[in-house]
């Protein structure tokens, strides 16, 4: 474990994982973060969990950095004992293709294959939500098999509808508001990536792991309702250990 | 009924300390820009030191007193007056129902104006925070920079305030043209050589048109060169943070500052810099100072005891 404490200013530190985007990586982060939350530190104001780092934000006037850097590196050396989390999927019901996904037959043809069997490559796997950022519950999202070999479209467009679900290689991201996005979108999903009225406001917390249902334009229409309603409940399920 | 807006001015919003615990869901703190400024005022005013309060840019909006209350207005001066004549800045002064008080633009010293309402202002809390992030729409008067027509309410206005004649401070000079920032090194100082670093610090920059609450967008006669292409895997931002983008020219993250991000960061400007930065103005020179942590975090508490002891001094309005 090649760890680094780094100095983020007067009230914040970066504490580097690794050098590398990985599910290892982002786990090491993971267990300092729910160590840190579980038994927590005085001073410490906020933590935000990135791919292969923690930053960790804090008051100096109640612990000073050599203080923090002492009590992280006691909190490393101890790693092996942190309890790990369970793994919750959340199951996302995504209307492929049409206005939904304008991109869809594009990146079949990218991939020399059908449109259906290129839903199953992407609603067949499970996905892993490595952070959160850019913007209020942006989900960075990534599965581990069956990649594409497709980066980002040529023009970016000005502005993508929020909901949509955008794709790149074993990339795929939730889009929770209207923003100007290069990535091609295949399909969108009814529910709200960002409420601020619910108490949790956030469909996604960083890692957690997500499958993708597909649904017709009516189911769409139908859990879209029961979301305004209020009487929509999001599927769960236990990920498999492996 | 509070106050009624009825000129908003360039852009003023509602501001409290900041919107924090939701960085780890993408969302960005705002808050205040000079965090110095907005502290002062809130004392001033009795008020708890993080309570909400307007934060004007470059000019001051023109408001109508529907009930009375008592008012501290620092940072840049604004030339502000009620019902056409001279208030001081920096000073506790009571407004009654049907007063007006107006602003003009930031002459010379300073940008970014603060004014606070005893009692607080009544905007519902987004996620824990008044604060205004307009980039998302969220928090302040509906997520957005004030209007015409606009109506705040007071929490607790008040009629008086507990050492009256003491509320009083002399009014901040904020440097112009020129500041000296003290920045920390780090976190990716390293993907900088030596040689680098020291031009950094040695050379300065000039601040740029495009600069924002978001961030400050410098320019350098001869970008910043990076050991590497200068992106990294993306990490967490703080405040002040100086973020040297491909193009080698840096960027110090303000309060709307997004919560994570994929450039190299030579260096943090430390906390109690960061006020003069929020009050200057594009075309003005910025030279950077490198300090140990110690001493960073020795500026930060000192400020922090000042505080204190003037809350203590004065009191709160109960």
């Amino acid at each position: 474990m090649d760890v680094k404490i780094l100095i983020s200013g007067d009230s914040a530190v970066s504490v580097q994982m690794g050098s590398e985007i990985s599910l290892e990586v982002n786990q090491l982060v993971r267990m300092l973060f729910l160590d840190l939350k579980r038994s927590p530190v005085e001073g410490i104001t906020e933590m935000v969990p990135t791919y292969a780092s923690l930053m960790i934000h804090y008051r100096p006037e109640k612990i000073t950095y050599s203080h923090l850097k002492e009590e992280i590196e006691k909190r490393l050396a101890g790693m092996e004992q942190i309890e790990e989390e369970r793994h919750i999927v959340k199951e996302i019901p995504i209307c492929y293709g049409g206005e939904f996904g304008p991109d869809l037959e594009d990146c079949a043809a990218y991939e020399h294959v059908s449109t259906q069997e290129f839903i199953r490559m992407h609603a067949g796997h499970e996905y892993y939500t490595y952070m959160l950022g850019f913007a209020p519950g942006h989900a960075y999202m990534a599965r581990f098999e069956e990649p594409f070999h497709f980066k980002r479209r040529e023009a970016p467009r000005v502005r993508i509808p929020g909901q949509s679900i955008v794709v790149q290689l074993n990339l795929s991201n939730l889009i929770p508001f209207d923003q100007p996005c290069g990535w091609n979108i295949v399909g969108a999903t009814p529910l709200a990536i960002c409420d601020y009225t619910k108490e949790d406001p956030f469909l996604v917390h960083a890692g957690e792991w997500v499958r993708y249902v597909p649904v017709s334009q009516r189911e769409y229409g139908k859990i879209k309702e029961d979301v305004r309603k209020g009487t929509y409940r999001l599927k769960t399920y236990e990920k498999a250990v492996e | 009924m509070g106050i009624k807006v009825e000129n908003p001015g360039i852009l003023t919003t509602v501001q409290d300390e900041g919107r924090f615990g939701y960085q780890q869901f993408g969302v960005s703190p705002a808050g205040p820009m000079d965090t110095q400024s907005f502290y002062l005022a809130n004392i001033l005013a009795g008020n708890k030191r993080s309570e909400g309060v307007l934060e004007m840019t470059f000019s001051g909006p023109t408001l109508k007193f529907e009930e009375e209350n008592i008012i501290a207005i620092t940072g840049a001066d604004m030339s502000p007056c009620l019902n056409g004549e001279p208030v001081p800045m920096y000073q506790a002064a009571a407004v009654r129902a049907g007063d007006t008080l107006s602003f003009g633009m930031a002459g010379g010293s300073g940008s970014r104006g603060y004014l606070a309402f005893a009692g607080g202002l009544d905007v519902p809390l987004v996620m824990g925070s008044k604060s205004t992030l307009m980039r998302n729409g969220l928090g302040g008067v509906h997520g957005r920079k004030l209007q015409k027509g606009d109506v705040i309410g007071f929490v607790k206005p008040r009629t008086e305030l507990p050492n009256m004649s003491a509320r009083k401070l002399e009014p901040e000079i904020f440097p112009e043209k020129e500041l000296t920032l003290r920045v920390v090194a780090g976190p990716q100082d390293t993907d900088f050589t030596e040689e680098e670093l020291r031009r950094f610090f040695w050379y300065g920059a000039q601040i740029t048109n495009e600069s924002d609450r978001m961030g400050f967008r410098l320019q350098r006669e001869e970008p910043l060169k990076h050991i590497g292409d200068g992106n990294i895997i993306t990490d967490g931002i703080a405040f002040g943070s100086v973020q040297v983008p491909s193009n080698g020219q840096p960027i110090i993250m303000m309060a709307d500052r997004q919560s994570t991000g994929g450039y190299s960061k030579i260096g943090t400007v430390i906390s109690v810099d960061l006020p003069k930065l929020a009050q200057s103005v594009p075309g003005y020179r910025v030279r950077f100072v490198r300090i140990g942590i110690e001493l960073a975090q020795d500026l930060y508490i000192r400020r922090l005891q000042k505080l204190d002891n003037l809350e203590r001094h004065l009191g709160q309005g109960g």
